[in-house]
């Protein structure tokens, strides 16, 4: 399955759901932050030597490190 | 006196508001061991407190914690008589996240609300335009449109609270004080759909709102262009710190020189005469002449922050730092520590995980502060010859310089290693790095002034009177018995004689020794205190003087360098202490840092007296 950091540069996707492993803390600020199954993501950038990801969430953008990134899942935006 | 509070989203421009509803006389409140920090200030005949930034009431770490617990007062407060949401009305769903789940509160705990539609002014220049009266119908809660930065609809504003913060309150049941724990829990179905809907009803479209910044950022984070912007901007700043703050750091100590002379020559010689001239103007004046340099340094760190560029600069840093346990947010730090630890050890307050934030605190004194300057540059001038190499593009001197600012700095970064794989495993202390990228935009002067002057203020408070019971105490130990004839027969001089057995292993006798406790006061005392063993008058301005002393007096290479890397890492400044203790909150850390850096430092002196001699 696709996690958020595998999105290339540039691409919109939407969120399938959220890979088991985060504190629950983080995740409900990650779905407050809008990072809630069938949401759309823009990947704006990444970062070289796997540095974080900077995408935008709804009015916000965001930069998100490798531990979060990698747990969310996504499906392109077709 | 009643109370009204302001919450709010970051990056909101929500100091903006409260320094426009204020004025500058604001008052701090600290709470050791964490960032928070609430401000109050007057708002016609109520007290305006404005909590910290705050994402949600549930909370990720330890100090947003305790800002919620603080909002859990103010609600169980009847002198709370208003709360003000303030919104950023570019972005209204991020902001009425938090919005939705204040309101809910608000009116479980009958108390008054109104949103603060803030930043207007963007909203109406994007040709957007929001409904305030349909908004506040929809939320179920008053609505005021305006902008802290023009302040378009502020008096129209500040009608609206204080009318609404004056009027009776309409009693309900009285709630008992259990419900208050589970109210994360408790926040009413789904703030998160209805701020959705309103957002999309009357907000601008997110595409449009982020066009410029995405632009910008395009650049700012570019690798290439990314990169040469970082370097201009960190140039910037250390010719801040050392360039621009020279001048006014003159000033100062001009104007206390001139002070001194003045109240000296007016009460003649005697003890009183000497005791002002050494102890307050020599000891605490040390101290005063680094308020312009940190004053300096806030204003950019400010500046840069209000800009919004300082979270960029955290997330091109973050990946090189987390290799050694710390945060990009460590960076400016680290960098400002070249100055002066103490602000320093503030700025650390930015960084969002606790236990990344310890970990940067405790490493940032072994960063080379301005203190350690003339330490070096005495020692460097005994020890290194003038010498150039390629046609005087290097300076041996130089080098000397600069391999012992890296030395601190690799220091820095190998302990936040060793610490960072040790420390406790708390969920709440180790909160992943997520960072929100904020728009760029223009610093308002404000909020920067109010943060200058209380960087000082705090500086001032918090490291005066250590410095002034350290320095009466060194005075009195150097200064009696008076008969004796100088500072090698006081008390100070025979503890010198008295512990010199710890300083031969560093092969460097009594005069040295006392050299190194004197420190304790100002590490540049250093200077001074063998200024005086060594009988030259006003080694601090005449150090090559002082330096040919030494070199004849004979001082072993390997000694030398010891003395210079005791100096890299030995945590020697009392000031820095007291704002650890204060920041973290434990004697016990703060004590055992002091003993372990001064071990470490004894050693590596040990190790370059006796292994090069």
């Amino acid at each position: 399955m696709l996690t958020l950091w595998d999105a290339p540069k540039g691409a919109s996707v939407t969120i399938t759901g959220l890979k088991q492993g985060l504190h629950q803390l983080v995740l409900n600020r990650l779905s407050e932050m809008g990072l809630d199954q069938g949401q759309t993501v823009l990947c704006l950038r990444r970062s070289p030597f796997n540095g974080p990801v900077v995408v935008a969430i709804a009015d916000c953008v965001y930069s998100l490190e490798q531990q979060i990134a990698s747990h969310i899942f996504i499906q392109p935006l077709s | 006196m009643k109370r009204i509070i302001l919450v709010g989203k970051p990056n909101s421009g929500k100091s903006l508001l409260f320094n426009q509803l204020t004025g500058l006389r604001q008052k701090v409140a600290n709470f050791p061991g964490v960032t928070v920090e609430l401000k109050t200030g007057r708002f016609d005949a109520f007290e305006l407190v404005d909590f910290p930034g705050t994402y949600s009431m549930s909370t990720l770490s330890r100090d947003e914690d305790i800002a919620v617990e603080k909002i859990n007062q103010a609600l169980l407060d009847d002198n709370t008589a208003l709360i003000i949401c303030n919104l950023d009305a570019t972005r209204l769903e991020s902001s009425l996240v938090f919005g939705m789940q204040m309101l809910a509160l608000a009116r479980r705990f009958n108390k008054k609300m109104l949103f603060a539609l803030n930043m207007i002014d963007e909203v109406e220049r994007f040709g957007h335009h929001i409904d305030v009266n349909a908004l506040a119908a929809d939320v179920g809660c008053p609505v005021a449109a305006l902008s802290a930065k023009t302040l378009q609809g502020i008096s129209e504003f500040k009608q609206q609270a204080l009318a609404l913060a004056n009027a009776p309150t309409v009693p309900a049941e009285p709630m008992n004080e259990a419900t208050t724990a589970n109210i994360a829990a408790d926040t009413p179905v789904n703030p998160l759909v209805q701020s959705r809907k309103l957002a999309a009803k009357y907000g601008i479209k997110a595409s449009i709102v982020l066009k410029t910044q995405n632009r910008i950022d395009a650049f700012m984070l570019n690798n290439v262009s990314g990169s040469i912007a970082f370097l201009l901007v960190m140039f910037l700043l250390f010719q801040s710190i050392f360039t621009f703050a020279t001048p006014l750091m003159d000033g100062v100590e001009n104007a206390l020189g001139a002070l001194a002379q003045a109240i000296t020559g007016m009460i003649g010689p005697g003890m009183l005469s000497d005791f002002l001239n050494d102890a307050i103007f020599g000891g605490l004046g040390s101290f005063l002449v680094f308020v312009p340099q940190i004053m300096v340094l806030t204003l950019i760190i400010g500046l840069l922050e209000d800009s919004g560029y300082l979270a960029r600069a955290a997330l091109i840093c973050h990946r090189p730092l987390s290799y050694f346990g710390l945060s990009g947010r460590s960076f400016i730090p680290y960098l400002s520590a070249h100055a002066c630890a103490i602000p320093a050890i503030m700025a650390a307050r930015t960084i969002e995980s606790p236990r990344k934030r310890l970990i940067t605190m405790l490493t940032i004194p072994l960063m080379s502060c301005s203190a350690r300057l003339p330490v070096y540059a005495l020692l460097i001038s005994v020890l290194i010859p003038q010498q150039q190499y390629l046609g005087g593009l290097i300076n041996l001197q130089g080098v000397a310089f600069f391999s012992l600012y890296l030395f601190g700095i690799l220091t820095a970064l190998l302990v936040s290693f060793v610490l960072s794989r040790t420390a406790n495993d708390d969920a709440k202390s180790d909160m992943p790095f997520i960072l929100e990228l904020p728009t760029y935009r223009l610093p308002h002067w404000k909020p920067l002034i109010h943060r200058v002057v209380q960087s000082a203020k705090q500086f001032i408070y918090r490291a005066g009177p250590v410095i002034f019971v350290v320095s009466l105490v060194i005075w009195t130990l150097g200064y009696f018995p008076s008969d004796a004839g100088g500072l090698e027969y006081s008390y100070l001089g025979q503890i010198g004689h008295f512990i010199e057995p710890l300083f031969t292993p560093l092969g460097i006798d009594w005069r040295y020794g006392i050299a190194i406790l004197m420190s304790f006061l100002a590490r540049e005392v250093f200077v001074g205190a063998l200024g005086t063993l060594f009988g030259i008058e006003g080694a601090d301005e005449n150090i090559a003087g002082l330096a040919a002393n030494i070199q004849q007096d004979g001082l072993a290479f390997g000694a030398g360098i010891g003395i210079l890397l005791f100096y890299v890492v030995a945590l020697q400044c009392v000031a820095t202490v007291a704002t650890l203790k204060a920041e973290t909150g434990s004697t016990k850390l703060v004590l055992g840092l002091v003993a372990g850096y001064g071990a470490l430092a004894y050693l590596l002196a040990f190790m370059a007296a006796s292994l090069i001699g």
